[in-house]
């Protein structure tokens, strides 16, 4: 097949109908649950044309069996996957290949979904045998931190009897808010962070309040949300206190957590005033 | 063309890159006698011209000046030179804001004023009055003997907090620096916000007091809370614009305070 409206822009590139060609050529020749054939690694190319290529469409014939998609091995490239495709591969930039393209969606979304959990493990979770707290998340990702807000402002949405709506925005507003102001706040203490990492950790570390606002929403007892909240608001604020304590001079550390904190007691207070 | 590809910023896209940002480095290779801490906003070139190095001369400083202003706006590292505070500075700062006599507030943050204290307590002032004043009608309500179950948490609360407070923290030191500009005193923007921030520390503290359910109480309160602060903002006003008589301007300040105190009682706990 030969497409003459797309314009190779290297030698060796090739277009995405001729690439699904040939892993479907190497598959049939090498038979499944084999290693892909090498070739010349091919250089991040700007698609010229838009394609109409879907990946979740172009599944090889069902008479042939279906090319195993490769290993994540590389850093998984950054979301949003649908339309991020083609900077995810200039960002990868080495050969082994962009098969995310052609790999089935259940695929893409089960890294996403293992990549958030093993992220969730990382922070959260109490692990005293952590090599290093302070470059925890190393594979920062946001769509782990966006489910967690998302569902926390939902269930306080839930909850509350009048003014849903604003609720919800009042929680959504505080916590990005929140999250952005408080890594401009690490950073203009002098503090050393990576901005997107921070947001990432932060967003991380409400998990157990989600946690704590299902529990609330469930259990409508005052006493018993008191106390949920109480252990879930320690709990957040013990996983990020690692990751923000290293980030600036000792000198200035409570002048970095103190925002941290408040941020947490004024969504536990929502968590429980909200009935 | 595949060579330009090797240029691509890719350092944001990768999340194994160690936890350094270059702009540490432009601050260190700008060598500048100190931050001009007079201006508001920054307009030293300190992270807009990348590399750049100044060989001292100060005409040539003004022209890279004049050019670079709006680079340093958008650049995180001209801010900080207004947050170069430890935990004791504002500790102390917080303690001397206490004190409603003394007048002397300037003198200790004239070398180093910060807008840390600023935006946080007003932050956490909102974050109060909003929650508390919820608190504090639950517990009229209660106290009342009426069925507790119409009460319900009031989110407009948070909305109505946050508008006055930030924007009285933000509107009246700035206006008041245009007055005694105009009135021909010199006065720094950056060191009235300073204060006026640290004056809000002690409604912080009065509205863990006024979820008490008694009227009468709660007046002493906020009267003694508001006259405590309104004061310190204007005895240091007064000792600012010292030689000068202008004896309104601190007058002016004490009323406004006193009128955020009344607007604080009145509103979030009725």
């Amino acid at each position: 097949m030969s497409h003459s409206d797309i314009i190779p822009l290297h030698s060796t590139s090739q277009s995405d109908i001729d690439e699904i060609e040939n892993l479907i050529n190497a598959s049939v020749q090498s038979g499944p649950a084999t290693v892909l054939p090498a070739r010349p690694p091919s250089p991040p190319r700007i698609p010229v044309s838009s394609s109409p290529f879907i990946p979740s469409n172009l599944q090889p014939p069902p008479l042939l069996p279906k090319p195993t998609p490769v290993a994540a091995a590389p850093p998984p490239p950054p979301p949003p996957r649908s339309s991020g495709n083609g900077q995810g591969i200039a960002a990868a930039g080495f050969g082994s290949p962009p098969n995310t393209l052609t790999e089935p969606v259940w695929d893409t979304v089960k890294r996403d979904l293992s990549r958030i959990v093993s992220n969730l493990k990382l922070v959260v979770f109490p692990n005293p045998y952590r090599e290093d707290p302070g470059k925890a998340l190393r594979d920062w990702d946001l769509w782990g931190p966006f489910f967690f807000i998302v569902f926390l402002g939902l269930t306080l949405s839930w909850s509350a009897s009048v003014k849903k709506s604003e609720v919800f925005a009042v929680a959504f507003a505080l916590l990005a808010a929140g999250a952005v102001i408080l890594t401009l706040n690490v950073l203009l203490l002098g503090g050393h962070i990576i901005f997107f990492q921070s947001l990432s950790l932060l967003g991380y570390c409400l998990f157990p309040l989600d946690v704590g606002a299902l529990i609330c929403m469930l259990k409508d007892n005052v006493i018993v949300k008191v106390i949920v909240v109480c252990v879930t608001l320690a709990w957040s604020s013990w996983a990020a206190y690692p990751f923000m304590s290293t980030a600036v001079n000792p000198r200035r550390k409570a002048l970095a957590l103190y925002p941290v904190l408040l941020m947490y007691v004024s969504v536990g207070f929502l968590i429980i005033a909200i009935d | 063309m595949d060579e330009s590809y090797a240029n691509l910023p890719t350092s944001h896209l990768l999340g194994s890159v160690p936890a350094v940002i270059s702009e540490e480095k432009k601050t260190s290779s700008y060598e500048v006698p100190e931050a001009n801490l007079q201006l508001f906003p920054p307009n030293n070139g300190v992270g807009g011209t990348p590399g750049y190095q100044t060989l001292g001369s100060s005409s040539e400083g003004v022209e890279q000046q004049s050019t670079n202003n709006w680079k340093g706006v958008f650049n995180i590292s001209s801010y900080t030179q207004y947050f170069n505070v430890d935990t004791d500075d504002v500790l102390n700062r917080l303690r001397s804001s206490l004190y409603p006599i003394n007048g002397d507030f300037f003198s200790k943050i004239e070398a180093n004023p910060d807008l840390y204290g600023l935006i946080w307590i007003a932050t956490t002032l909102v974050f109060v009055i909003a929650s508390l004043g919820n608190c504090a009608t639950y517990l009229m309500e209660k106290r009342s003997g009426t069925s507790s179950t119409s009460w319900s948490f009031d989110v407009s609360y948070l909305n109505l907090a946050a508008s006055a407070i930030y924007g009285y923290a933000v509107v009246v030191p700035l206006g008041f620096y245009f007055l005694l500009q105009y009135l021909g005193s010199n006065a720094s923007l950056v060191r009235f916000w300073c204060m006026w921030g640290y004056s809000l520390f002690i409604f912080i503290l009065s509205s863990l007091l006024l979820v008490i359910p008694f009227e009468f109480i709660r007046w002493t309160i906020i009267i003694i809370a508001g006259a405590a602060s309104a004061s310190f903002v204007a005895m240091n006003l007064r000792s600012h614009i010292e030689g000068n008589d202008l004896m309104m301007v601190p007058v002016a300040a004490f009323v406004l305070q006193m009128g955020l105190a009344l607007f604080i009682k009145m509103w979030f706990f009725a």
